[in-house]
């Protein structure tokens, strides 16, 4: 599948909601536990040899599920692959636990469903649809249940 | 670069609602025609397929960073182009069918970025904050908060995530740049009359109000707080080149049509506001040494 490379290299040069220094396993079976720079920006976590500038990889953080593993372990694992998990360490039970709520956070999908919520508390509390004043009321991405029908599942 | 292609081809296909759908003609990456490809729009996520029955998409456009446009193509009517601002960035060359698609692309395609997304449920959270605040007595929640703050030194109302450096694009709550402003572009210009009261911004959201949501919402992502244990800032609010800085939200009324609350009354300014919240810590204070 091909997509924007340089702009994606380019997006990970962008001042990152939390960077650190992490241990970092992959999923297959013969992986070890490695040093790297990780950074989260937008929904995409990107990962770095922790002396170079141009990243090894990037991880979309939709439809995944973040673990807790240990005090200082936690795993992101995506629903078509649950068994397959990148397996990550922090220095303390603090930044492990900071890195869980941010890259749960970090999803599209997380935000879109804050913001249906929101929509919904706001116009019960105050009778008012919040969006209507920025003319985006329709806008499917802003709806409680998008307007398009679901896609079929891809043919078998 | 890897990347979790097959984890991104799942988020393509899977059964969470796309935001758009429709067929666009698409410029070659090597070949200079244009082909028709079946296009998902998904959060920040252009994907492209062969057909629309195909089982994986061609490809993928993350929009992030860029700006979408209208443009003259002599192969194509209705072209438009998402342009990133990297140095040798690809242009992708888009065509719709009509007036009407292309324009609704457009703004699709516009809005589709995250910081653009987290802009507006930021603006949510703030409106959700004082919704709630006007439902309950103010001292109910924590004492001496303060609703307005002021925005310096945090991101105000418009500004992206992180406050990035100039050569990303801030994101505005309007439509592409292409078309006429319209509604939201106008409402968001520099309020001439904007003081210290008018200037609004979302810091200060407080754990304490943490919306009853499975997770504490108070520290979504990028809320201005420094005080957030471990939060990584690597931008600067001022960019340094010149670059205007994002344009604050409009003064927000209240349905009596002032910014007065509707509890405390004369705090429509807010150094009386401040005062009137000045008072009470001051009684509170007292009263608390009176019981030592």
């Amino acid at each position: 599948m091909r997509f924007n490379e340089k702009e994606l290299v380019f997006l990970s040069r962008q001042p990152s909601e939390r960077a650190a220094e992490l241990g970092m396993k992959g999923p297959k079976k013969g992986d070890v536990m490695k040093r790297r720079l990780v950074k989260l920006i937008v929904n995409f976590l990107f990962y770095f040899r922790t002396d170079e500038e141009e990243p090894i990889g990037a991880l979309l953080l939709e439809q995944c599920r973040v673990e807790r593993e240990d005090d200082l372990n936690f795993s992101i694992v995506f629903l078509d692959e649950a068994e397959r998990k990148y397996v990550f360490e922090c220095d303390s039970k603090e930044q492990c636990l900071e890195w869980i709520e941010a890259i749960i956070k970090a999803s599209y999908e997380f935000m879109r469903k804050n913001l249906v919520f929101y929509r919904s508390e706001i116009q019960r509390l105050t009778g008012k649809d919040p969006l209507e004043q920025y003319g985006i009321s329709d806008e499917t991405r802003f709806q409680a249940s998008s307007g398009l029908p679901p896609l079929p599942p891809p043919p078998t | 670069m890897k990347l979790n292609e097959r984890s991104v081809a799942y988020y393509a296909t899977c059964s969470s609602p796309p935001d758009k759908t429709g067929f666009l003609l698409k410029k070659g990456d090597r070949n200079p025609a244009y082909h028709r490809r079946w296009c998902v729009l998904k959060g920040n996520l252009l994907f492209y397929f062969e057909e629309r029955e195909s089982r994986e998409p061609l490809g993928v456009i993350v929009l992030e960073g860029c700006t979408v446009e209208l443009c003259d193509s002599e192969s194509a009517e209705f072209a438009f182009a998402v342009r990133f601002e990297c140095t040798r960035a690809r242009v992708y060359k888009l065509a719709a069918d009509g007036a009407v698609a292309m324009e609704s692309w457009v703004k699709a395609l516009s809005r589709a970025s995250f910081d653009y997304m987290r802009l507006v449920v930021r603006e949510l959270e703030y409106q959700l904050e004082e919704a709630r605040q006007g439902a309950t007595s103010p001292w109910a929640k924590g004492r001496g908060k303060r609703p307005l703050v002021h925005g310096g030194g945090e991101r105000c109302g418009a500004g992206g995530g992180g406050g990035r450096g100039g050569a990303h694009p801030r994101p505005t709550l309007c439509v592409s740049r292409a078309s006429a402003p319209v509604g939201l572009q106008g409402s968001l210009s520099q309020d001439p009359e904007v003081s210290e009261e008018g200037v609004l911004s979302l810091g200060n959201l407080g754990k304490e109000n943490g919306v009853s949501w499975n997770k504490p919402l108070g520290l979504a992502n990028g809320v201005g707080e420094v005080g957030v244990s471990g939060m990584v800032w690597e931008g600067e609010l001022d960019d340094g080149d010149g670059e205007i800085p994002p344009p604050i939200p409009p003064r927000r009324k209240t349905p009596g049509g002032s910014l007065e609350s509707p509890v405390s009354p004369g705090t429509g300014c807010f150094s009386k506001l401040h005062d009137w919240y000045g008072k009470e810590v001051a009684e509170l204070r007292v009263e608390w040494l009176q019981s030592q």
